[in-house]
């Protein structure tokens, strides 16, 4: 049931993720972080089968930390995210794969511009100006294609964003809740409230 | 555990020498990578997390799921306890873990008198729900690798790290039939500290939680009374009485009530309740009880919705 | 079957010798000079560094490494092996923060490594490392500095200075000598970087000290301020020497006052 979104504008990538864990019909937990901070300026939203969900995030996150004390310095998104991808496919070909979507986004601080990348549990793996996983897609997309606009700014896009959680609460069976919000750009990453 | 370190793993001379250390476990002196670095505080297992032998069939989870459905097919072999109601949670006193204590195998009654509660250590708790050998056994083998840690670093583990290490555990075991639902529960270095773990691997950290089949009955009661400050008699109220009101709605939950309070200096069982006693008289004369049953009809005798007019 | 004793280059010699650790032990000592000092809330490691060739990269050659953000470590042996080692500790304080939540005490790291160090004392097909290890740093919720050695036979030690490597000898002794309780951040840099002068004649270019003071905080002295603490000892010893020169002075024209005098009055008699 959970859902992601993500945009990119002028400078920054947003990446929202609903905050709740449900198991049958109790929310079980809804304060939950489904961002991982990867480092200085990456993000990670994730989602999908629970156990797996958490379990991969938090290799990923150790995994990413230890390149960057290796080699001194962060990977840069596009690395960061192919080598995720790898991992992901690498594990559905694995006895035990993991089932996890996730958004990836980041500032490159080499090319000046944000980057957004669009994986699922298969190892697909599309750069993109905005994405979304879950339910929430199927209402954001389109939401997404009509609005989206490549130069906005941090405000627009938030406002964009706006859009897309409003309009999944409107008509979604399942409202989500609350949405955790972070905000990267040649400053870092930032939580914002919505 | 070990897969981050064997998949980060390109230099090939610690290959090689992984190669070497394979070819002298073959000698069978059965000590594994994890025998010497201790990874996370854990190692030094010999032959690092224990394997059981799995039913040699194509597919043991649906094997083991053949014979212990009794939703499908009430003459299975094997019927696991399912029904249950736990709850644990924090406030500033510390931590109330209460807990029902009937157990059903299908319709049937099995036992009233299950101790769901699993004194881990005289410090931390873990609560039973889903099948009760897997809880127990794994939730007791937990403790031996906590007081494990202990000796080796010399300092308790934290509620974070003990509980990590059963999620990890059944995380490994995933798809192979475990079924478990659990609060570990205690107070360390941080305060105290609740984390509900299941086997499906999902591991969350938080103040109030509640598993089984009557959770829905006692959330109910416990998210409405729930606050930060309450008293320690209050608190070990709010987890009597939302036992209660799912031993009274749900058929799966019931005969009595175990409530534990874990504090700075380790945990202290409160008492042992009956559910019917609780439902016509109440607690009794406790601190915090409300001086009659907790029963509707009880509670509410003598009292009329009916409003005559009053010339 | 193939056993493994026929592949161990670690047996013991008959008088109770493993002869590869303690030759290990002899590529410790050949190793440049490593030094820690720990200060009352300050830990410093200093490093002999091999100058660097002409066309080499100076970025390229470390001593000091961080293993985790709270963790550094320095070595003194075969850069090789230390190279190993250091891969597998880093490995090992990312996956002790996965499986524990928490990031390592210093005292589980050097457990850890020298834990490692032993095993390649008693396995078959392999050598020990090469390498004796200083591990500082602080421990999360905690503002005691740490400093400890590991050596290749896989023992661990804590201290509150030491020194392995090239000279260590001499330097431990001069550390000996010379250590306080509750020096400061100056006073301990200072005395890291005096006690490794002791050994590396050409001065601050060939020294790297890092001084870690408090949890997460890391930093690396540049050039010039190490050759600004280089030159400040230099004057003080210069100064001290002046003075040791006219205190010698001073006695050398008063025993020849005494002498006189006493010539005068043996004269006089």
């Amino acid at each position: 049931m959970d859902s992601s979104f993500a945009i990119t504008g002028k400078g920054y990538a947003i990446v929202a993720a609903d905050m709740t864990v449900s198991r049958s019909i109790v929310k079980m937990q809804y304060n939950e972080d489904k961002i991982k901070v990867l480092g200085s300026h990456l993000l990670m939203a994730f989602s999908g089968e629970p156990g797996d969900t958490v379990q991969f995030a938090e290799y990923v996150e150790r995994n990413i930390r230890l390149a960057q004390i290796r080699n001194t310095y962060p990977l840069p998104p596009p690395s960061a995210a192919s080598w995720i991808r790898r991992e992901l496919a690498d594990s559905l070909r694995s006895r035990s794969p993991y089932s996890v979507n996730l958004l990836v986004a980041g500032y490159d601080l080499s090319t000046h511009e944000p980057k957004l990348y669009w994986i699922d549990y298969l190892g697909t793996m599309a750069t993109v100006p905005f994405a979304a996983h879950g339910y929430g897609s199927y209402f954001a997309l389109s939401l997404l294609d009509r609005y989206h606009d490549p130069e906005a700014t941090v405000e627009e896009g938030l406002a964009t964003l706006r859009r897309c959680i409003d309009e999944v609460s409107k008509r979604l069976v399942v409202t989500p809740g609350k949405f955790k919000v972070k905000v990267v750009d040649k400053n870092g990453v930032r939580e914002v409230e919505l | 555990m070990n897969s981050l370190v064997q998949r980060f793993d390109t230099n090939n001379a610690l290959s090689e020498i992984k190669r070497t250390s394979a070819i002298i476990e073959e000698d069978g002196d059965n000590v594994s990578d994890l025998m010497w670095g201790s990874y996370g505080g854990f190692g030094n297992l010999a032959t690092g997390i224990p394997k059981f032998n799995i039913p040699a069939v194509p597919d043991p989870s649906a094997f083991l799921r053949l014979h212990t459905d009794d939703h499908t097919d009430p003459s299975c072999r094997i019927k696991i306890q399912h029904g249950t109601t736990t709850l644990a949670f924090r406030f500033k006193g510390g931590v109330i873990v209460a807990v029902d204590s009937r157990a059903t195998a299908g319709s049937y009654i099995a036992s009233g008198t299950v101790k769901k509660v699993i004194e881990i250590n005289p410090y931390l708790l873990g609560t039973m729900a889903g099948g009760a050998a897997d809880c127990q056994y794994w939730e007791t083998y937990l403790g031996i690798q906590c007081r494990l840690h202990e000796l080796r670093n010399k300092e308790r583990i934290s509620v974070a790290a003990a509980s990590k290490y059963l999620s990890n555990l059944v995380y490994s075991y995933k798809g192979m039939g475990l079924s478990m639902g659990t609060m570990i529960c205690g107070w360390d270095k941080t305060g105290p500290q609740v984390y509900y773990v299941d086997s499906d691997g999902t591991r969350l950290k938080g103040d109030l939680f509640s598993v089984g089949s009557g959770s829905t009955f006692a959330y109910g009661v416990l998210d409405q009374g729930h606050h930060w400050d309450l008293s320690d008699e209050d608190a070990q109220e709010l987890g009597r009485r939302s036992i209660y009101a799912a031993g009274h709605r749900d058929a799966f939950s019931g005969n009595t009530i175990n409530l534990y309070h874990v504090k700075e200096d380790g945990w202290k069982f409160i008492g042992n309740y009956d559910v019917s006693k609780m439902h016509y008289e109440g607690p009794g004369d406790i601190p915090g009880a409300p001086g009659h049953g907790y029963g509707y009809s009880i509670r509410t005798a003598g009292k009329s919705s009916a409003d005559p007019p009053t010339s | 079957m193939s056993r493994s004793y026929d592949r161990a280059l670690t047996v013991f010699s008959p008088d109770g010798h493993l002869f590869q650790v303690e030759y290990a032990n002899e590529a410790v000592r050949k190793g440049t000079c490593a030094v820690g000092v720990r200060g009352k809330d300050v830990v410093v490691l200093g490093v002999e560094k091999k100058s660097v060739l002409q066309l080499q990269d100076p970025r390229t050659v470390r001593k000091v490494v961080m293993l985790d953000d709270h963790v550094c470590l320095a070595f003194a042996g075969l850069t090789a092996d230390g190279r190993v080692l250091i891969d597998k500790a880093r490995i090992e304080c990312q996956s002790h923060r996965l499986t524990v939540e928490d990031p390592v005490t210093i005292e589980y790291i050097t457990r850890h490594i020298a834990g490692i160090q032993q095993r390649y004392t008693q396995s078959g097909g392999v050598r020990p490392f090469g390498i004796a290890t200083l591990i500082v740093g602080f421990d999360p919720n905690d503002t005691r500095p740490r400093l400890y050695m590991t050596e290749p036979s896989g023992i661990y030690s804590a201290w509150k200075a030491n020194a392995i490597g090239r000279s260590s000898k001499t330097v431990r002794e001069f550390l000996e000598k010379n250590h306080k309780d509750d020096m400061t951040k100056e006073e301990s840099i200072k005395l890291t970087i005096k006690s490794l002068l002791e050994v590396v004649q050409t001065g601050a270019k060939n020294i790297e000290i890092s001084v870690l003071d408090g949890y997460n905080k890391i930093t690396s002295l540049e050039l010039s301020e190490i050759e600004a603490i280089v030159q400040d000892i230099e004057r003080e010893k210069e100064a001290e020497a002046e003075r040791k020169r006219s205190r010698l002075a001073a006695t050398a024209a008063g025993q020849a006052a005494m002498l006189s005098r006493s010539a005068d009055q043996s004269e006089g008699q």
